[in-house]
Protein backbone atom coordinates (compact mmCIF):
# COMPACT_ATOMS: atom_id res chain seq x y z
CA UNK A 1 0.00 0.00 0.00
CA UNK A 2 1.51 3.27 -1.11
CA UNK A 3 1.32 6.09 1.44
CA UNK A 4 0.86 9.55 0.04
CA UNK A 5 0.84 12.60 2.27
CA UNK A 6 -1.88 15.14 1.56
CA UNK A 7 -1.78 18.62 3.09
CA UNK A 8 -4.83 20.25 4.67
CA UNK A 9 -4.61 24.00 5.30
CA UNK A 10 -7.88 25.24 6.74
CA UNK A 11 -8.58 27.72 9.54
CA UNK A 12 -10.56 26.11 12.33
CA UNK A 13 -11.24 29.42 14.03
CA UNK A 14 -11.78 32.98 12.85
CA UNK A 15 -14.42 34.85 10.89
CA UNK A 16 -14.94 32.37 8.04
CA UNK A 17 -14.62 29.23 10.20
CA UNK A 18 -17.91 27.66 9.04
CA UNK A 19 -16.75 27.60 5.42
CA UNK A 20 -13.32 26.26 6.39
CA UNK A 21 -14.88 23.50 8.44
CA UNK A 22 -17.14 22.52 5.54
CA UNK A 23 -14.15 22.30 3.18
CA UNK A 24 -12.12 20.37 5.75
CA UNK A 25 -14.98 17.95 6.33
CA UNK A 26 -15.26 17.27 2.58
CA UNK A 27 -11.52 16.65 2.27
CA UNK A 28 -11.37 14.37 5.33
CA UNK A 29 -14.38 12.39 4.11
CA UNK A 30 -12.69 12.00 0.73
CA UNK A 31 -9.50 10.78 2.39
CA UNK A 32 -11.46 8.31 4.52
CA UNK A 33 -13.30 6.91 1.48
CA UNK A 34 -10.13 6.58 -0.58
CA UNK A 35 -8.33 4.84 2.27
CA UNK A 36 -11.25 2.44 2.77
CA UNK A 37 -11.35 1.49 -0.91
CA UNK A 38 -8.73 -1.14 -1.81
CA UNK A 39 -9.19 -0.37 -5.50
CA UNK A 40 -7.08 2.78 -5.07
CA UNK A 41 -4.14 0.84 -3.69
CA UNK A 42 -3.00 3.90 -1.78
CA UNK A 43 -3.31 5.41 1.62
CA UNK A 44 -3.70 9.17 1.97
CA UNK A 45 -2.10 10.55 5.11
CA UNK A 46 -3.37 14.00 6.10
CA UNK A 47 -0.75 16.57 7.10
CA UNK A 48 -2.81 19.25 8.74
CA UNK A 49 -2.07 22.83 9.82
CA UNK A 50 -4.50 25.42 11.21
CA UNK A 51 -3.73 29.08 10.42
CA UNK A 52 -6.57 30.17 12.73
CA UNK A 53 -7.86 32.75 10.26
CA UNK A 54 -4.58 34.74 10.38
CA UNK A 55 -3.50 35.49 6.83
CA UNK A 56 0.20 35.80 7.74
CA UNK A 57 0.18 32.30 9.22
CA UNK A 58 -0.66 30.68 5.88
CA UNK A 59 2.71 30.86 4.04
CA UNK A 60 4.86 29.39 6.85
CA UNK A 61 2.31 26.66 7.62
CA UNK A 62 2.04 25.84 3.91
CA UNK A 63 5.84 25.57 3.83
CA UNK A 64 5.71 23.23 6.85
CA UNK A 65 3.24 20.94 5.08
CA UNK A 66 5.38 20.82 1.93
CA UNK A 67 8.56 20.29 3.95
CA UNK A 68 6.87 17.35 5.70
CA UNK A 69 6.68 15.60 2.34
CA UNK A 70 3.27 16.46 0.96
CA UNK A 71 3.19 17.82 -2.59
CA UNK A 72 -0.55 18.44 -2.79
CA UNK A 73 -2.45 20.65 -0.37
CA UNK A 74 -6.21 21.09 -0.13
CA UNK A 75 -6.80 24.42 1.50
CA UNK A 76 -7.54 28.12 1.81
CA UNK A 77 -10.90 29.86 1.88
CA UNK A 78 -10.14 33.52 1.20
CA UNK A 79 -8.42 34.72 -1.96
CA UNK A 80 -6.12 36.74 0.24
CA UNK A 81 -4.74 33.59 1.88
CA UNK A 82 -4.53 31.79 -1.47
CA UNK A 83 -2.54 34.61 -3.05
CA UNK A 84 -0.29 34.71 0.01
CA UNK A 85 0.79 31.09 -0.36
CA UNK A 86 1.30 30.99 -4.14
CA UNK A 87 4.96 32.16 -3.87
CA UNK A 88 5.59 29.36 -1.33
CA UNK A 89 3.98 26.82 -3.67
CA UNK A 90 6.11 28.07 -6.58
CA UNK A 91 9.31 27.96 -4.57
CA UNK A 92 8.72 24.49 -3.13
CA UNK A 93 6.88 22.90 -6.05
CA UNK A 94 3.61 22.44 -4.16
CA UNK A 95 0.11 22.29 -5.64
CA UNK A 96 -2.93 23.86 -3.97
CA UNK A 97 -6.38 22.37 -4.53
CA UNK A 98 -8.64 25.33 -3.83
CA UNK A 99 -12.26 24.38 -3.06
CA UNK A 100 -13.99 27.80 -2.81
CA UNK A 101 -15.67 30.18 -5.22
CA UNK A 102 -13.48 33.18 -5.98
CA UNK A 103 -13.42 36.37 -8.02
CA UNK A 104 -11.44 35.06 -11.02
CA UNK A 105 -8.56 36.73 -12.89
CA UNK A 106 -6.02 34.15 -11.84
CA UNK A 107 -4.69 30.95 -13.39
CA UNK A 108 -1.68 29.89 -11.37
CA UNK A 109 0.19 26.84 -12.60
CA UNK A 110 0.45 25.81 -8.91
CA UNK A 111 -3.28 25.94 -8.16
CA UNK A 112 -6.26 23.80 -9.20
CA UNK A 113 -9.57 25.61 -8.75
CA UNK A 114 -12.37 23.11 -8.03
CA UNK A 115 -15.15 25.59 -7.17
CA UNK A 116 -16.70 28.29 -9.33
CA UNK A 117 -15.28 31.46 -10.92
CA UNK A 118 -17.41 34.51 -11.91
CA UNK A 119 -18.79 33.18 -15.19
CA UNK A 120 -20.08 30.28 -13.08
CA UNK A 121 -21.61 32.35 -10.28
CA UNK A 122 -21.82 36.14 -10.55
CA UNK A 123 -22.47 36.56 -14.26
CA UNK A 124 -25.35 34.04 -14.48
CA UNK A 125 -26.76 35.22 -11.15
CA UNK A 126 -27.03 38.85 -12.26
CA UNK A 127 -28.37 37.96 -15.68
CA UNK A 128 -30.97 35.80 -14.00
CA UNK A 129 -31.84 38.57 -11.53
CA UNK A 130 -32.20 41.52 -13.95
CA UNK A 131 -35.46 40.49 -15.64
CA UNK A 132 -36.94 39.37 -12.32
CA UNK A 133 -36.02 42.19 -9.94
CA UNK A 134 -34.62 45.03 -12.02
CA UNK A 135 -31.20 46.54 -12.68
CA UNK A 136 -30.71 48.97 -9.83
CA UNK A 137 -28.19 47.25 -7.59
CA UNK A 138 -26.67 48.05 -4.19
CA UNK A 139 -23.25 46.41 -3.86
CA UNK A 140 -21.73 45.36 -0.55
CA UNK A 141 -18.53 43.54 0.26
CA UNK A 142 -15.82 42.71 2.74
CA UNK A 143 -12.84 44.97 2.33
CA UNK A 144 -10.46 42.69 0.45
CA UNK A 145 -10.03 41.32 -3.03
CA UNK A 146 -13.17 39.13 -3.11
CA UNK A 147 -15.46 42.08 -2.36
CA UNK A 148 -13.57 44.54 -4.55
CA UNK A 149 -13.30 42.41 -7.66
CA UNK A 150 -16.78 40.87 -7.40
CA UNK A 151 -18.31 44.32 -7.16
CA UNK A 152 -16.13 45.55 -9.98
CA UNK A 153 -17.35 42.78 -12.28
CA UNK A 154 -20.91 43.42 -11.06
CA UNK A 155 -20.51 47.10 -11.98
CA UNK A 156 -19.41 46.13 -15.48
CA UNK A 157 -22.33 43.73 -15.96
CA UNK A 158 -24.88 46.17 -14.53
CA UNK A 159 -23.41 48.92 -16.73
CA UNK A 160 -23.58 46.76 -19.84
CA UNK A 161 -27.24 46.10 -19.07
CA UNK A 162 -27.92 49.87 -18.69
CA UNK A 163 -28.63 49.42 -15.00
CA UNK A 164 -27.54 51.56 -12.06
CA UNK A 165 -25.19 50.94 -9.18
CA UNK A 166 -26.79 52.88 -6.33
CA UNK A 167 -23.83 52.43 -3.99
CA UNK A 168 -20.82 50.25 -3.28
CA UNK A 169 -20.11 49.81 0.44
CA UNK A 170 -17.44 47.85 2.30
CA UNK A 171 -16.82 46.58 5.81
CA UNK A 172 -13.51 45.37 7.21
CA UNK A 173 -13.38 41.59 7.63
CA UNK A 174 -15.08 40.76 10.94
CA UNK A 175 -16.71 44.22 11.29
CA UNK A 176 -20.37 43.87 12.27
CA UNK A 177 -21.43 47.53 12.32
CA UNK A 178 -23.89 47.30 9.44
CA UNK A 179 -26.33 50.04 10.50
CA UNK A 180 -25.16 52.61 7.97
CA UNK A 181 -25.30 50.14 5.09
CA UNK A 182 -28.82 49.08 6.03
CA UNK A 183 -29.93 52.71 6.42
CA UNK A 184 -28.64 53.48 2.93
CA UNK A 185 -30.52 50.53 1.50
CA UNK A 186 -33.67 51.68 3.29
CA UNK A 187 -33.24 55.10 1.68
CA UNK A 188 -32.19 54.10 -1.83
CA UNK A 189 -34.60 51.16 -2.25
CA UNK A 190 -32.53 49.16 -4.74
CA UNK A 191 -34.01 46.41 -6.91
CA UNK A 192 -31.50 44.01 -5.37
CA UNK A 193 -28.53 43.87 -3.01
CA UNK A 194 -25.38 41.97 -3.96
CA UNK A 195 -23.87 40.62 -0.76
CA UNK A 196 -20.13 40.03 -1.01
CA UNK A 197 -19.60 40.31 2.73
CA UNK A 198 -18.11 37.26 4.36
CA UNK A 199 -18.38 35.59 7.76
CA UNK A 200 -19.49 37.63 10.77
CA UNK A 201 -20.08 40.81 8.70
CA UNK A 202 -22.38 38.92 6.39
CA UNK A 203 -24.33 37.34 9.26
CA UNK A 204 -24.80 40.72 10.96
CA UNK A 205 -25.88 42.33 7.69
CA UNK A 206 -28.37 39.63 6.76
CA UNK A 207 -29.79 39.62 10.26
CA UNK A 208 -30.26 43.40 10.20
CA UNK A 209 -31.83 43.24 6.74
CA UNK A 210 -34.26 40.55 7.87
CA UNK A 211 -35.29 42.68 10.86
CA UNK A 212 -35.80 45.72 8.60
CA UNK A 213 -38.12 43.61 6.44
CA UNK A 214 -37.41 45.72 3.34
CA UNK A 215 -38.28 42.93 0.92
CA UNK A 216 -35.23 43.65 -1.22
CA UNK A 217 -33.82 40.48 -2.85
CA UNK A 218 -30.31 39.71 -1.56
CA UNK A 219 -27.96 37.84 -3.87
CA UNK A 220 -24.76 36.01 -2.91
CA UNK A 221 -22.19 33.90 -4.70
CA UNK A 222 -20.80 32.14 -1.65
CA UNK A 223 -23.79 31.46 0.59
CA UNK A 224 -24.34 27.73 1.12
CA UNK A 225 -25.94 25.34 3.57
CA UNK A 226 -22.85 25.46 5.78
CA UNK A 227 -23.67 29.00 6.94
CA UNK A 228 -27.43 28.59 7.34
CA UNK A 229 -27.12 27.65 11.04
CA UNK A 230 -25.41 31.00 11.71
CA UNK A 231 -28.25 32.86 10.02
CA UNK A 232 -31.36 31.15 11.36
CA UNK A 233 -34.54 32.77 10.12
CA UNK A 234 -32.59 35.64 8.55
CA UNK A 235 -31.64 33.23 5.76
CA UNK A 236 -35.18 32.97 4.46
CA UNK A 237 -35.56 34.15 0.82
CA UNK A 238 -31.81 34.68 0.26
CA UNK A 239 -30.67 33.84 -3.25
CA UNK A 240 -27.36 32.21 -4.02
CA UNK A 241 -25.48 30.88 -7.04
CA UNK A 242 -23.20 27.86 -6.85
CA UNK A 243 -22.37 24.57 -8.53
CA UNK A 244 -24.39 22.48 -6.10
CA UNK A 245 -27.08 22.78 -3.47
CA UNK A 246 -28.05 19.95 -1.20
CA UNK A 247 -31.02 17.88 -2.20
CA UNK A 248 -31.54 15.16 0.40
CA UNK A 249 -28.47 12.94 0.14
CA UNK A 250 -24.95 13.99 -0.73
CA UNK A 251 -22.44 16.51 0.61
CA UNK A 252 -23.72 19.17 3.02
CA UNK A 253 -22.68 22.11 0.85
CA UNK A 254 -20.81 22.99 -2.34
CA UNK A 255 -17.69 23.78 -0.24
CA UNK A 256 -17.72 20.27 1.15
CA UNK A 257 -18.46 18.86 -2.31
CA UNK A 258 -15.61 20.81 -3.98
CA UNK A 259 -13.02 19.69 -1.41
CA UNK A 260 -14.31 16.13 -1.57
CA UNK A 261 -14.18 16.13 -5.38
CA UNK A 262 -10.62 17.47 -5.27
CA UNK A 263 -9.44 14.58 -3.07
CA UNK A 264 -11.17 12.01 -5.26
CA UNK A 265 -9.88 13.53 -8.47
CA UNK A 266 -6.35 13.57 -7.10
CA UNK A 267 -6.51 10.06 -5.61
CA UNK A 268 -7.83 8.48 -8.79
CA UNK A 269 -4.99 9.91 -10.82
CA UNK A 270 -2.28 9.34 -8.22
CA UNK A 271 -3.42 5.72 -8.19
CA UNK A 272 -2.48 5.54 -11.90
CA UNK A 273 0.75 7.49 -11.62
CA UNK A 274 1.85 8.47 -8.08
CA UNK A 275 4.82 10.54 -9.27
CA UNK A 276 3.06 12.44 -12.04
CA UNK A 277 3.55 16.20 -12.23
CA UNK A 278 0.38 18.28 -12.30
CA UNK A 279 0.17 18.67 -16.10
CA UNK A 280 0.25 14.90 -16.47
CA UNK A 281 -2.25 14.38 -13.62
CA UNK A 282 -4.68 16.73 -15.29
CA UNK A 283 -4.33 14.93 -18.61
CA UNK A 284 -5.15 11.51 -17.14
CA UNK A 285 -8.67 10.40 -18.07
CA UNK A 286 -11.52 10.17 -15.63
CA UNK A 287 -15.25 10.65 -15.64
CA UNK A 288 -15.34 12.80 -12.51
CA UNK A 289 -14.45 16.47 -12.39
CA UNK A 290 -13.48 18.08 -15.72
CA UNK A 291 -10.46 20.32 -15.08
CA UNK A 292 -9.38 22.53 -17.97
CA UNK A 293 -5.64 21.86 -18.42
CA UNK A 294 -5.04 25.44 -19.62
CA UNK A 295 -6.62 27.35 -16.73
CA UNK A 296 -6.77 24.59 -14.06
CA UNK A 297 -10.41 25.53 -13.44
CA UNK A 298 -13.33 23.08 -13.29
CA UNK A 299 -16.29 22.81 -15.62
CA UNK A 300 -19.26 22.96 -13.27
CA UNK A 301 -23.02 23.17 -13.21
CA UNK A 302 -24.44 26.57 -12.37
CA UNK A 303 -27.37 26.48 -9.99
CA UNK A 304 -29.36 29.43 -8.70
CA UNK A 305 -31.23 28.61 -5.52
CA UNK A 306 -33.30 30.39 -2.89
CA UNK A 307 -33.71 29.61 0.78
CA UNK A 308 -37.23 28.49 1.53
CA UNK A 309 -38.14 26.72 4.75
CA UNK A 310 -34.47 26.50 5.88
CA UNK A 311 -33.28 24.75 2.73
CA UNK A 312 -32.20 25.86 -0.75
CA UNK A 313 -34.76 25.38 -3.52
CA UNK A 314 -33.40 25.33 -7.05
CA UNK A 315 -34.72 28.19 -9.20
CA UNK A 316 -32.56 27.71 -12.32
CA UNK A 317 -29.88 25.33 -13.46
CA UNK A 318 -27.37 25.11 -16.30
CA UNK A 319 -25.28 21.96 -16.73
CA UNK A 320 -21.56 21.85 -17.46
CA UNK A 321 -20.59 25.51 -17.79
CA UNK A 322 -16.92 25.72 -18.85
CA UNK A 323 -14.72 27.99 -16.71
CA UNK A 324 -13.71 31.42 -18.01
CA UNK A 325 -11.64 32.88 -15.17
CA UNK A 326 -10.70 36.05 -17.08
CA UNK A 327 -14.22 36.59 -18.43
CA UNK A 328 -12.61 36.59 -21.83
CA UNK A 329 -15.47 34.72 -23.46
CA UNK A 330 -18.26 36.16 -21.38
CA UNK A 331 -20.63 36.72 -24.27
CA UNK A 332 -20.24 33.28 -25.67
CA UNK A 333 -21.58 31.56 -22.58
CA UNK A 334 -24.55 32.28 -20.42
CA UNK A 335 -26.25 34.64 -22.78
CA UNK A 336 -29.60 35.42 -21.22
CA UNK A 337 -31.93 32.90 -22.66
CA UNK A 338 -34.75 34.39 -24.68
CA UNK A 339 -37.75 34.89 -22.48
CA UNK A 340 -40.42 32.79 -24.12
CA UNK A 341 -43.89 33.94 -23.41
CA UNK A 342 -47.20 32.41 -24.27
CA UNK A 343 -49.04 35.06 -26.20
CA UNK A 344 -52.78 34.94 -25.92
CA UNK A 345 -54.55 35.54 -29.23
CA UNK B 1 -10.04 58.31 -11.78
CA UNK B 2 -10.81 56.78 -15.13
CA UNK B 3 -12.51 53.40 -14.85
CA UNK B 4 -10.77 50.58 -16.62
CA UNK B 5 -13.30 48.52 -18.46
CA UNK B 6 -12.29 44.85 -18.49
CA UNK B 7 -11.67 44.22 -22.17
CA UNK B 8 -13.15 41.26 -23.94
CA UNK B 9 -9.89 39.45 -24.68
CA UNK B 10 -11.45 36.17 -25.77
CA UNK B 11 -10.15 35.16 -29.18
CA UNK B 12 -7.78 38.14 -29.42
CA UNK B 13 -4.54 37.39 -31.28
CA UNK B 14 -1.19 37.81 -29.56
CA UNK B 15 1.98 37.59 -31.62
CA UNK B 16 5.28 36.94 -29.89
CA UNK B 17 8.63 37.91 -31.39
CA UNK B 18 11.15 35.85 -29.47
CA UNK B 19 13.48 32.97 -30.19
CA UNK B 20 12.19 29.54 -29.08
CA UNK B 21 12.63 29.61 -25.31
CA UNK B 22 10.95 28.70 -22.00
CA UNK B 23 9.82 32.33 -21.80
CA UNK B 24 7.72 31.82 -24.92
CA UNK B 25 6.13 28.69 -23.43
CA UNK B 26 5.30 30.48 -20.18
CA UNK B 27 3.89 33.39 -22.13
CA UNK B 28 1.75 31.16 -24.36
CA UNK B 29 0.45 29.33 -21.29
CA UNK B 30 -0.66 32.55 -19.63
CA UNK B 31 -2.13 33.96 -22.84
CA UNK B 32 -4.12 30.76 -23.49
CA UNK B 33 -5.40 30.72 -19.92
CA UNK B 34 -6.63 34.29 -20.35
CA UNK B 35 -8.34 33.29 -23.60
CA UNK B 36 -6.08 34.70 -26.34
CA UNK B 37 -4.67 32.90 -29.34
CA UNK B 38 -0.89 33.12 -29.38
CA UNK B 39 1.81 32.44 -31.96
CA UNK B 40 5.54 32.98 -31.84
CA UNK B 41 7.90 34.09 -34.61
CA UNK B 42 11.67 34.41 -34.93
CA UNK B 43 13.75 36.06 -36.29
CA UNK B 44 11.20 38.32 -38.05
CA UNK B 45 7.55 39.18 -37.76
CA UNK B 46 5.65 38.26 -40.93
CA UNK B 47 3.35 40.82 -42.54
CA UNK B 48 0.44 38.89 -41.03
CA UNK B 49 1.53 40.26 -37.65
CA UNK B 50 -0.13 43.50 -38.75
CA UNK B 51 -3.43 41.82 -37.89
CA UNK B 52 -2.41 40.96 -34.32
CA UNK B 53 -4.19 42.59 -31.37
CA UNK B 54 -1.05 42.56 -29.21
CA UNK B 55 2.66 42.08 -29.94
CA UNK B 56 5.17 40.85 -27.36
CA UNK B 57 8.75 41.46 -28.50
CA UNK B 58 12.18 40.54 -27.24
CA UNK B 59 14.04 43.60 -26.06
CA UNK B 60 17.39 41.83 -25.62
CA UNK B 61 18.06 40.74 -29.19
CA UNK B 62 15.54 42.88 -31.05
CA UNK B 63 16.22 45.38 -33.83
CA UNK B 64 14.16 47.63 -36.11
CA UNK B 65 14.26 45.38 -39.18
CA UNK B 66 12.35 42.57 -37.46
CA UNK B 67 9.08 44.49 -37.67
CA UNK B 68 6.85 45.09 -40.70
CA UNK B 69 6.35 48.70 -39.55
CA UNK B 70 8.56 51.67 -38.72
CA UNK B 71 9.70 52.28 -35.12
CA UNK B 72 6.93 53.85 -33.10
CA UNK B 73 4.27 53.12 -35.70
CA UNK B 74 2.96 49.77 -34.53
CA UNK B 75 -0.77 49.59 -35.19
CA UNK B 76 -1.38 47.65 -31.96
CA UNK B 77 -0.25 47.70 -28.30
CA UNK B 78 3.29 46.36 -27.84
CA UNK B 79 4.80 44.73 -24.79
CA UNK B 80 8.57 44.51 -24.34
CA UNK B 81 10.09 41.30 -22.93
CA UNK B 82 13.02 42.48 -20.87
CA UNK B 83 16.00 40.34 -19.90
CA UNK B 84 18.87 42.72 -19.26
CA UNK B 85 17.70 46.11 -18.08
CA UNK B 86 20.36 48.03 -20.00
CA UNK B 87 19.48 51.67 -20.71
CA UNK B 88 20.28 51.37 -24.43
CA UNK B 89 17.89 48.45 -24.77
CA UNK B 90 15.15 50.22 -22.81
CA UNK B 91 15.65 53.22 -25.08
CA UNK B 92 15.28 51.03 -28.16
CA UNK B 93 12.12 49.37 -26.78
CA UNK B 94 10.61 52.78 -26.04
CA UNK B 95 11.50 53.88 -29.56
CA UNK B 96 9.68 50.84 -30.94
CA UNK B 97 6.64 51.98 -28.99
CA UNK B 98 6.49 49.63 -26.01
CA UNK B 99 3.30 50.33 -24.05
CA UNK B 100 4.12 47.90 -21.22
CA UNK B 101 6.83 45.48 -20.23
CA UNK B 102 7.35 42.03 -18.73
CA UNK B 103 10.56 40.97 -17.06
CA UNK B 104 12.15 37.70 -18.11
CA UNK B 105 12.07 34.96 -17.05
CA UNK B 106 8.32 35.09 -17.50
CA UNK B 107 6.73 32.95 -14.80
CA UNK B 108 3.20 32.40 -13.78
CA UNK B 109 1.82 35.92 -13.72
CA UNK B 110 2.17 39.39 -15.12
CA UNK B 111 0.69 38.90 -18.57
CA UNK B 112 -2.86 39.97 -17.73
CA UNK B 113 -1.85 43.29 -16.21
CA UNK B 114 0.63 43.89 -19.06
CA UNK B 115 -2.20 43.38 -21.58
CA UNK B 116 -4.47 45.83 -19.76
CA UNK B 117 -1.78 48.46 -19.26
CA UNK B 118 -0.52 48.16 -22.84
CA UNK B 119 -4.01 48.43 -24.30
CA UNK B 120 -4.93 51.44 -22.18
CA UNK B 121 -1.60 53.16 -22.88
CA UNK B 122 -1.87 52.48 -26.61
CA UNK B 123 -5.42 53.80 -26.85
CA UNK B 124 -4.56 56.90 -24.85
CA UNK B 125 -1.53 57.52 -27.04
CA UNK B 126 -3.54 57.07 -30.22
CA UNK B 127 -6.35 59.35 -29.04
CA UNK B 128 -3.85 62.04 -28.05
CA UNK B 129 -2.04 61.74 -31.38
CA UNK B 130 -5.32 62.20 -33.26
CA UNK B 131 -6.19 65.21 -31.12
CA UNK B 132 -2.74 66.73 -31.66
CA UNK B 133 -3.03 66.19 -35.43
CA UNK B 134 -6.34 68.02 -35.39
CA UNK B 135 -4.96 70.90 -33.35
CA UNK B 136 -1.87 71.16 -35.56
CA UNK B 137 -3.88 71.35 -38.73
CA UNK B 138 -6.13 73.99 -37.17
CA UNK B 139 -3.05 75.89 -36.10
CA UNK B 140 -1.58 75.80 -39.58
CA UNK B 141 -4.83 77.20 -40.98
CA UNK B 142 -4.69 80.33 -38.81
CA UNK B 143 -3.38 82.37 -41.73
CA UNK B 144 -6.29 81.21 -43.92
CA UNK B 145 -8.82 82.15 -41.22
CA UNK B 146 -7.33 85.64 -40.94
CA UNK B 147 -7.49 86.08 -44.70
CA UNK B 148 -11.10 84.87 -44.81
CA UNK B 149 -12.13 87.27 -42.03
CA UNK B 150 -10.38 90.06 -43.90
CA UNK B 151 -12.30 89.23 -47.07
CA UNK B 152 -15.62 89.01 -45.23
CA UNK B 153 -15.05 92.20 -43.26
CA UNK B 154 -15.60 94.34 -46.32
CA UNK B 155 -18.23 96.78 -45.10
CA UNK B 156 -18.44 95.38 -41.54
CA UNK B 157 -16.23 95.01 -38.47
CA UNK B 158 -14.00 92.01 -37.74
CA UNK B 159 -16.33 90.50 -35.16
CA UNK B 160 -19.25 90.52 -37.54
CA UNK B 161 -16.98 89.07 -40.22
CA UNK B 162 -15.91 86.23 -37.92
CA UNK B 163 -19.55 85.58 -37.00
CA UNK B 164 -20.32 85.43 -40.72
CA UNK B 165 -17.51 82.87 -41.20
CA UNK B 166 -18.92 80.74 -38.36
CA UNK B 167 -22.37 80.92 -39.88
CA UNK B 168 -20.99 79.77 -43.25
CA UNK B 169 -19.08 76.91 -41.60
CA UNK B 170 -22.25 75.78 -39.84
CA UNK B 171 -24.41 75.97 -42.92
CA UNK B 172 -21.78 74.09 -44.96
CA UNK B 173 -21.26 71.66 -42.07
CA UNK B 174 -17.49 72.03 -42.16
CA UNK B 175 -14.87 73.32 -39.73
CA UNK B 176 -14.09 77.03 -39.46
CA UNK B 177 -10.75 76.34 -41.14
CA UNK B 178 -12.37 74.53 -44.05
CA UNK B 179 -14.94 77.30 -44.47
CA UNK B 180 -12.15 79.86 -44.37
CA UNK B 181 -10.32 78.01 -47.14
CA UNK B 182 -13.48 78.12 -49.30
CA UNK B 183 -14.04 81.81 -48.61
CA UNK B 184 -10.46 82.57 -49.51
CA UNK B 185 -10.64 80.52 -52.72
CA UNK B 186 -13.92 82.18 -53.71
CA UNK B 187 -12.91 85.64 -52.56
CA UNK B 188 -9.65 85.70 -54.41
CA UNK B 189 -11.32 84.27 -57.50
CA UNK B 190 -13.85 87.12 -57.46
CA UNK B 191 -11.15 89.60 -56.60
CA UNK B 192 -13.31 91.30 -53.99
CA UNK B 193 -12.39 94.69 -52.75
CA UNK B 194 -9.80 94.62 -50.00
CA UNK B 195 -9.41 97.18 -47.31
CA UNK B 196 -6.17 99.11 -47.63
CA UNK B 197 -3.55 97.52 -45.45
Amino acid sequence: MRRIQLGLLFSRSGSYRLISEACRLGALRGIEEVNADPAFGLSLVPVERDPGGEVDAYPPLCAEILAAGAQHVVGCVTSWSRKEIIPTLERMGGILWYPCPYEGFEASSQVVYTHACPNQHLVPLLRWAFPRFGRRGFLTGSNYIWGWEMNRVARDIIGEADGDVLAERYLAMGDTDVSRMVAEIRTTRPDFVLNNLIGASSYAFLDAMARENLRVPILSCNLTECELPALGEAAEDLISAGPYFRDGEGPGSSFEAAAHAAVWFLARRLACDPEAPLDRLLSLPGDDLAIDPTTHHATLPVVIAQVEGEAFRVRERWDAVPPDPYLARRDRFMRPRPQLAVVAP
Amino acid sequence: MRRLRVPDLGGAQATILHRPHATVQALVRQLSAIGLRAEAHWPDLPASALGADFVFFDMDMGHDEQFPWKPGQAPMPMIALIGSEAPGRVEWALGMGADAQLLKPVGDSGVYSALLIARTGFETRRALAAEIDGLRSRLSERQTVIRAVTILSAGQDDEAAYAELRRLAMSWRVTIEEAAARVVARGEGLNVRRRPS
